[in-house]
């Protein structure tokens, strides 16, 4: 029975997405993607650092797109194709686990609140407030300068402030929810808390959870592009950001337009997927959206 | 109600004192000897215990903890670890850049996308409108440092329109206060970062203005309009605009809160003296008491928006009730 409805949720989570038009857009732009991802080591031409030179024994640098450089070159005479390739991966892994690690927060914190109400919602509550009041790039510079410029720090200073919407959006939600009639039933079955919690209301919110993990993905993928343009990031493990820092710390944007195209394009190309992928959801989470 | 606002208030002082808080301990418990990033290894013993005294890192905790929320309260916030200026005088200016930017920046982000989206409504189901949504989720994706670079490349490198960077050209910067505000040259720098934020932001008053035009307009006042036999000009504008513009009105405290905080891109890109370009600077040399004190007054500023936002909605939307606020 389990497996069965794994699959059955897995078909209906197709479905959903490849229902419009951006939706399959997305999937297939974070598919592609994804693949990259994965494969990064075994199909990148070169290494990340490794310093080129042409036919002619010079080094290659600041070289535009052609046959040998397929993307161009950096002022170092490195492969951007190969930094491109290892930095959808970089990119890949911070967003998707600071964006789940996030839902995770969020929903449970939104659930608990929702579902507990009085003083528990009270101080759950009060704290998403402060979270509301850190100012997000601000905070995730001070964080990753204090502790240093780690992959796992970043990850970890994104996830402390990217649930904050979700736990709101998810406690309105499970408010709602809690109001109904089948969960009186539950109740009076003598279901424990947690099986309403997390059998009755969660899986009515389903859509919305899936809705925010595609933002929270989108919004952890921003803030990383973001923290490292300014230079907040692993040195060792670059990423989309990190390639744009590179190009501006070597004040080359007036003539490198390769090396200002490709990363750029590839952040907004994600982040429009993740956006359109949640604009899919949106119209089963609302439906009044549907006929607009 | 009265009691409604007064609670929000202590709120708010409570939420900044909290935030203050976390990052007293944020700064305190990083990994390593803090005083090592403060203090030179390389000074002598005598030195260093100077230093210590100086900075009240030879305290315990709790005392240092008190001494930091005195200080902050009155003012003193220490001083620069690299320039060696009051951190106070060093915000004072950079503060008001930062708020002259964002003024023009939001305001700017807020006319545009409410006109817009009454268009779009307006026009709803024409390519127009499916044109502005689409655009506007793939400008929110593209994040404020790539359309800032792509203006500098072609409006100033490229055309030579707009300066590359800073608030005034150098050695031209005679007038102060308001009449450099009105300034030909300060005005021609307000130009780019302000459309490159404007270019971020612009999707949410958009389309929230969209949806709640199109809710106004199925509503009984409007018909009524209609049935009046006013123009389609005049319904719109002076009946369902006006109403419509609510939402977009008490969400727009909260986006501008959001854009304090990204606002640390746009003056890095376009090299504005504001507190984001400061926060960056003092980061990346571990220059701690400025960074604190800047992220603090952001996160001031974010709060009071919050609290501004909360008071404004409950006063603009009469069908709000805010009673018990038990559920």
């Amino acid at each position: 029975m389990k497996l069965e409805s794994i699959k059955d949720f897995f078909v209906t989570q197709v479905g959903i997405i490849t229902s419009n038009r951006f939706g399959k857009f997305g999937a297939s732009i974070i598919l592609f993607f994804g693949v990259v991802a994965l494969l990064a080591p075994w199909i990148a031409p070169h290494d990340l650092w490794e310093s080129l030179r042409d036919s002619n024994g010079k080094l290659a640098m600041l070289r535009p797109p052609s046959l040998e450089f397929p993307l161009g070159t950096t002022a170092m005479g490195r492969d951007i194709l190969s930094q491109m390739i290892f930095a959808t991966r970089t990119t890949f892994l911070i967003g998707l686990v600071s964006g789940l690690i996030s839902i995770v927060i969020g929903a449970n914190i939104g659930l608990l609140s929702a579902f507990y109400g009085g003083k528990i919602d009270e101080i759950l509550m009060r704290f998403t407030d402060i979270v509301y009041g850190m100012p997000f790039l601000p905070f995730l510079i001070v964080l990753i300068s204090l502790f240093g410029r780690n992959i796992w720090f970043v990850i970890i200073a994104i996830c402390c402030i990217v649930w904050r919407t979700s736990a709101r959006v998810v406690r309105s939600q499970a408010l709602a929810i809690r109001q109904r009639q089948f969960i009186m039933a539950a109740r009076a079955r003598g279901c424990s808390n947690l099986r309403i919690i997390y059998g009755h209301i969660m899986p009515n919110i389903l859509p919305l959870l899936l809705l925010y993990t595609s933002f929270n993905i989108a919004w952890s993928v921003l803030a990383e592009a973001g923290a490292s343009f300014l230079g907040f990031s692993d040195p060792d493990n670059l990423t989309w950001g990190g390639m744009l820092y590179n190009l501006w710390i070597s004040g080359k944007i007036r003539t490198a337009w390769w090396w200002f195209a490709w990363p750029s394009i590839c952040i907004i190309l994600l982040v429009s997927s993740l956006v359109f992928i949640s604009r899919a959801y949106e119209e089963v989470a609302n439906p009044r959206l549907k006929q607009r | 109600m009265q009691e409604y606002i007064i609670r929000r208030i202590l709120y708010t002082i409570m939420t900044i004192f909290a935030v203050a808080t976390i990052l007293f301990f944020i700064f305190r418990v990083m990994p390593g000897d803090p005083t090592a990033q403060v203090i030179s290894p390389a000074l002598d013993e005598a030195a260093q215990a100077r230093l210590k005294e100086a900075f009240g890192l030879d305290k315990p905790l709790i005392v240092q903890y008190v001494l930091y929320l005195k200080n902050l309260v009155t003012l003193n916030w220490g001083r620069s670890y690299t320039t060696q200026h009051e951190v106070f005088g060093i915000l004072k200016y950079r503060f008001w850049n930062t708020i002259f930017l964002m003024g023009a920046a939001m305001s700017f982000t807020l006319v545009v996308g409410a006109g817009l989206g009454m268009v779009m409504a307006w026009k709803r189901g024409s390519a127009l409108d499916v044109g502005s949504t689409v655009s506007a989720l793939v400008l929110q994706s593209a994040p404020p440092f790539v359309t800032g670079i792509l203006f500098l490349m072609i409006l100033s490198y490229r055309l030579d329109l707009f300066p590359t960077g800073g608030m005034a050209t150098p050695g031209m910067r005679l007038a102060t206060g308001i009449q450099m505000l009105f300034s030909k040259d300060f005005l021609h720098h307000l130009v780019l970062p302000t459309i490159t934020t404007a270019f971020y932001y612009l999707a949410t008053p958009m389309l929230i203005m969209r949806d709640s035009m199109l809710e106004v307009t199925g509503s009984d006042f409007i018909e009524l309009a209609q049935a009046k036999g006013l123009s389609p000009n005049r319904v719109m504008m002076k009946h369902a605009a006006r109403n419509a513009l609510l939402p977009v009105f008490t969400v727009s405290s909260v986006l501008i809160g959001f854009a304090l905080g990204g606002q640390v891109i746009v003056e890095q890109v376009f090299s504005w003296p504001g507190m984001g370009q400061l926060m960056v600077e003092a980061a990346s040399s571990h220059d701690y008491p400025v960074a604190q004190a800047t992220f603090l007054l952001l996160a001031a500023l974010v709060i009071f928006l919050n609290l501004i936002s909360d008071i404004s909605y409950c006063y603009l939307d009469p069908r709000i009730s805010v009673g018990g606020g038990k559920h």
